[in-house]
């Protein structure tokens, strides 16, 4: 019995370029399973960012747009509507840091899914700026140390951090948002049950479905990878909370 | 079709975009060019086009790059110094190899300037306002009908290279009204089925990005960028001669001021001085070859522009030790009237001739 194998949608002979112990590489292989089981790898359209999420188009098999740091909500909604011109119904989605999509890219972000735009934004937060080396980004928690809050981040002095998944499901043009870990395989399970439907909801036309991932970073965090996910689940989770804040579906 | 109309040189582009296949419009409000964009809204939502309000230009130009890896022909539209927010995404374009005509209708600069009509944009435009190592086509129309005329060649040469276009207009042609006619577009199709994002249907996956972590690969990229605009530079530069066949004195203008710089070569001839005038098309490529040869002809050259003296550098490169290169401008506003222009130019010009 074969108990695993390779997604289709994973280039083949692609080696994962990530840190040991990151969750990039399951969070891309849940992603291709998924484009594997929907059936959509011909007909999808991915948008890659800038940071470590930007290497994207080096491990999934499918057509594949860097966009400019922050701005893949802007590209994928140019890349959806022009197709849609032209007669074509394609599978666009972007895959994203915090950084990416809630700081420099919160204006393109918020205002996809404002309008409601039919595209599928997954965004791996890990509470930092990774690719650069570990700096305060918007997301980073209460009294957490980076390499620029050393003293650890302070209302006063840094100011709050945002609740993404929360933000865009306040939008009235979002079909689906929600908060998914990939700490232990019970949430990596869920994960992936959380992202299929937000792909779905795309396949349907509801509007912005949104996923925020929220990951670790061993390196930055300065911990090994298992205890960079007792982390989340004994610290970040109570923070930023693991739920749906928005089905359209159900609501 | 081809009957002539009366036309706004905003209207002029929206139109001529539309009958040439523009599938994608994505725009911000800004004057003095917004009516492009509100042409646009309407008849592209009826021909069920994408056109999107885009939230600020950054949000615009990325929609267009997006929009262009799918082969839809693409255009953006705003105005200096919100041209100047999308000098990032230009630079990605330019790397990516995607096609995307962006409309500059320039206002007065620098920062917010105002409305007034400029040809301030110059050096962003033909030098470029992003990062590294590209060019941009720059096409700078002269009267309404050559608003039509290039926004039909904006397209074609997008497409052609896979390169952005500039079409770079000022306030004065974008709001004015004359007769123009919105003619057939003269331009063939380009096959860009070797590229285009549309899936990976029977054929490998495709990725665009201009992030290279291989050194030996991102050099082998700009110098192939090079060889493209190498290409570019043998082939598409473009200008107008006016009265040039005898001249004695050669003035050099662009877009609107050279319109007006015409009415001064008209006043010298009727005093006998044969004056001609240089007027590039195309801004980049420029065509420093001819004006070379012209320039060879006569002892002074006079560059006329609406700024403090942008493309002057380029004559200059031109001309080089030809003849001298002297220079009329005035940043903004009113056009230099004729007067104005006779009155600088005597200055220059009591040199070579005692009784002007």
């Amino acid at each position: 019995m074969q108990i695993f194998k390779v997604p289709k949608s994973i280039k083949k002979n692609s080696n994962f370029t990530f840190c040991s112990g990151c969750d990039h590489g399951v969070a891309i292989k849940l992603v291709a399973q998924i484009i594997d089981e929907l059936n959509i790898q011909e007909d999808t359209i991915a948008i890659a960012s800038s940071g470590c999420s930007v290497l994207l188009y080096d491990f999934l098999d499918v057509d594949c747009l860097e966009a400019p740091h922050g701005r893949a909500c802007a590209v994928a909604t140019g890349v959806k509507r022009a197709h849609k011109a032209m007669g074509n119904n394609k599978f666009v989605f972007t895959y994203q840091g915090d950084g990416d999509f809630a700081s420099i890219g919160l204006a393109e972000s918020m205002h996809s899914a404002l309008r409601g735009e039919n595209i599928t934004a997954i965004c791996i937060n890990n509470t930092n700026y990774g690719m650069t080396g570990g700096q305060l980004g918007p997301t980073t928690a209460l009294g957490q140390i980076t390499t620029t809050s050393p003293n650890g981040r302070n209302i006063e002095y840094h100011g709050y951090p945002i609740k993404t998944a929360e933000q865009i499901a306040l939008c009235e043009g979002v079909s689906y948002s929600a908060r998914v870990a990939l700490y232990d395989i019970k949430n990596i399970m869920n994960a992936k049950k959380v992202i299929k439907k937000a792909f779905e909801y795309q396949k349907k036309g509801l509007g912005f479905s949104f996923v925020e991932i929220l990951s670790n970073c061993p390196t930055n965090w300065k911990l090994s990878p298992k205890d960079s996910h007792e982390k989340i689940k004994n610290e970040l989770v109570k923070i930023y909370p693991l739920d749906v804040f928005k089905d359209v579906e159900n609501d | 079709m081809n009957e002539k109309e009366l036309l706004k040189g905003n209207i002029a582009i929206a139109k001529a975009a539309l009958n040439c296949g523009c599938k994608c419009y994505f725009g911000y409000p800004i004057t003095p060019q917004t009516e492009i964009g509100e042409f646009l809204s309407g008849e592209m939502q009826k021909r069920k086009l994408a056109y999107v309000c885009a939230e600020s230009e950054i949000a615009a130009i990325n929609m267009a790059l997006g929009a262009a890896s799918t082969g839809a022909k693409v255009m953006t539209s705003s105005s200096s110094c919100a041209v100047s927010l999308m000098q990032e995404a230009i630079s990605y374009a330019s790397s990516d190899e995607l096609p995307i005509v962006i409309v500059n209708v320039m206002r007065a600069g620098p920062g917010q300037g105002y409305i007034f009509p400029s040809q301030g944009d110059y050096n962003q435009a033909t030098i470029g306002g992003g990062n590294g190592d590209y060019k941009t086509i720059v096409l700078s129309p002269s009267s309404v009908q050559e608003c039509v005329d290039l926004t039909y060649k904006a397209f074609y040469l997008a497409q052609k290279y896979r390169t952005p276009v500039i079409l770079l207009a000022d306030g004065m042609l974008g709001q004015m009204a004359e007769p123009a006619s919105i003619t057939e577009n003269p331009y063939p199709e380009i096959d860009n089925s070797s590229w285009i994002l549309d899936g990976a249907k029977s054929r490998p996956a495709r990725e665009i990005h201009s992030l290279e972590p291989s050194q030996n690969k991102l050099n082998r990229h700009i110098i192939e960028l090079y060889k493209k605009y190498t290409t570019i530079e043998q082939n598409e530069c473009d200008w107008e001669e006016y009265n040039c066949d005898d001249i004695e004195v050669l003035i050099t203008a662009f877009g609107t001021m050279a319109r007006h710089a015409k009415a001064l070569c008209n006043h010298y001839r009727k005093k006998g001085i044969k004056m001609g005038l240089f007027r590039p098309k195309t801004l980049y490529p420029f065509p420093y070859k001819r004006l070379n040869e012209l320039s060879q002809k006569v002892n002074v050259v006079i560059d006329i522009e609406m700024n403090m003296g942008q493309m002057l550098k380029d004559v200059r490169l031109a001309v080089l030790s030809n003849a001298k290169v002297s220079f009329i401008g005035k940043p903004t506003g009113d056009m230099l009237r004729e007067e104005e222009m006779v009155d600088a130019s005597k200055n220059v010009l009591k040199e070579y001739y005692a009784n002007i």
